[in-house]
């Protein structure tokens, strides 16, 4: 019976994840090295930005859980509720710009590499 | 099914399964205390992110707040009643039911963690096992291990069928390993301090692929032989620990040793503390049977 339950995922597409009875696919396909990851950061009066945690950016510490929420928010054009929203977090007076940085993440983890393109996707003011 | 020949002796089986509540319970009412108020974001979580899964999948929209909380508030209390012995018939359904709707609710908001699925699936074997009259519960201690092993080999499987035998020249393990510290750098986590080096290992990875695979696909081995369930269960570990160092990414009930314990001799543990457990009607077999 526990055999029956737990290779059952089996029977699925691995892509067809859930939950308990998971099939394990967060490591299983080549992801590559080239990535548009989506996030937001604070613009700073200096030019500069600082990194947002994920707490300011969906209300959680789960990182995961934080870019799949500014994912999401930008395929369905809810960029700039998300920015209002994590503008309310931050704080009066502090902008914020949700953004798709590209990026070599093996440049950048491996070499401290900068992204190569960043693309704007809203920008709010607290 | 564990082919341990200690399990033959009927003590050894309840003693067993004894400390596997033990410890199974008593993770789950830590984690669920330590994690109540991440667990409670879901209360502040916009109504659109709601994606429910799994026994949720039915909900069409979020649950009453006060549901959701009151769940937060019994399970790590349940969880402890289970652990120290208290009325099991009612406090580990309670426990299991819980504690998989609570991990369920916030696995419900955009993405799915696989960090509390073995939790959730022990609870629920082991609360049928302390709720059902009848003495013999070996049934018990074999399914866990099954549940164990059978998530390493559907996660072995799991790349086989996406990436085949690709994923062993180490490239896929490269770009996972980048990817998953740029995400957490560009979104204001903290990243693995060691993952730099290992990219520029290049060489390391075909092997570090090759014996993850090895991990996860020979799992079943370790229902074998006891000696095959220790030499496979000290891998698993090291596997761990090698994903915490180089991932930053913790899984907490399997480095902990409590996901790998169904597979090994933890009654010698309840032996060494059994003045403790005494104390709280965790060593004897009484407190199995009359819950």
């Amino acid at each position: 019976m526990a055999t029956a339950v737990v290779l059952s995922p089996l029977l699925r597409e691995p892509a067809s994840d859930t939950y308990p009875l998971s099939t394990y696919p967060m490591f299983a396909s080549d992801r590559g090295a080239d990535h548009r990851i989506a996030t937001a950061v604070e613009r700073l009066p200096a030019g500069t930005v600082d990194r947002l945690s994920p707490d300011l950016i969906a209300g959680t510490d789960e990182v995961i859980l934080a870019a799949v929420t500014v994912q999401r928010s930008i395929a369905r054009s809810e960029a700039d509720e998300l920015c209002a929203e994590i503008a309310a977090r931050l704080g009066a007076g502090r902008a914020v710009e949700v953004r798709v940085e590209t990026v070599d993440v093996v440049a950048l983890i491996a070499d401290d590499a900068d992204p190569t393109a960043i693309h704007v996707e809203a920008t709010c003011v607290g | 099914m564990l082919a341990d020949p200690r399990l033959a002796d009927p003590m050894v089986i309840d003693r067993r399964l004894t400390v596997l509540r033990v410890l199974v319970a008593a993770y789950a009412a830590v984690w669920s205390a330590v994690r109540a108020p991440a667990l409670l974001d879901a209360l502040d979580f916009a109504d659109r992110r709601f994606d429910p899964v799994g026994p949720l999948a039915w909900l069409n929209s979020p649950l009453p707040d006060g549901l959701f909380v009151l769940a937060v508030v019994v399970t790590p209390v349940a969880a402890l009643a289970m652990a120290i012995g208290w009325r099991l018939r009612l406090t580990a359904p309670v426990a299991a039911a819980s504690f998989m709707f609570v991990t369920t609710y916030r696995n419900s908001w955009g993405q799915l963690f696989h960090t509390e699925n073995l939790v959730a699936l022990h609870l629920v074997v082991l609360a049928i096992a302390l709720s059902v009259r009848g003495r013999d519960r070996r049934w018990a201690i074999d399914a866990m291990a099954v549940l164990t092993v059978g998530t390493y080999l559907v996660a072995g499987i799991a790349k086989l069928r996406i990436s085949g035998t690709a994923w062993l020249d180490g490239d896929v393990l490269r770009h996972q390993i980048a990817f998953d510290n740029a995400r957490k750098e560009l979104l204001g986590d903290v990243s693995s301090p060691f993952a730099g080096w290992l990219l520029r290992q290049g060489w390391l990875l075909g092997p570090a692929a090759v014996m993850s695979m090895v991990v996860e696909l020979l799992a079943p081995l370790a229902l074998l032989r006891a000696r095959f369930a220790v030499a496979w269960s000290t891998l698993a570990l090291g596997f761990h620990i090698a994903i915490l160092v180089f991932m930053a990414i913790l899984f907490p009930y399997h480095l902990l040793g409590i996901a790998l314990a169904p597979l090994l001799p933890v009654e010698r543990l309840g032996a060494t503390v059994a003045p403790w457990l005494r104390r709280f009607r965790l060593g004897s077999t009484t407190s199995l049977r009359t819950g």
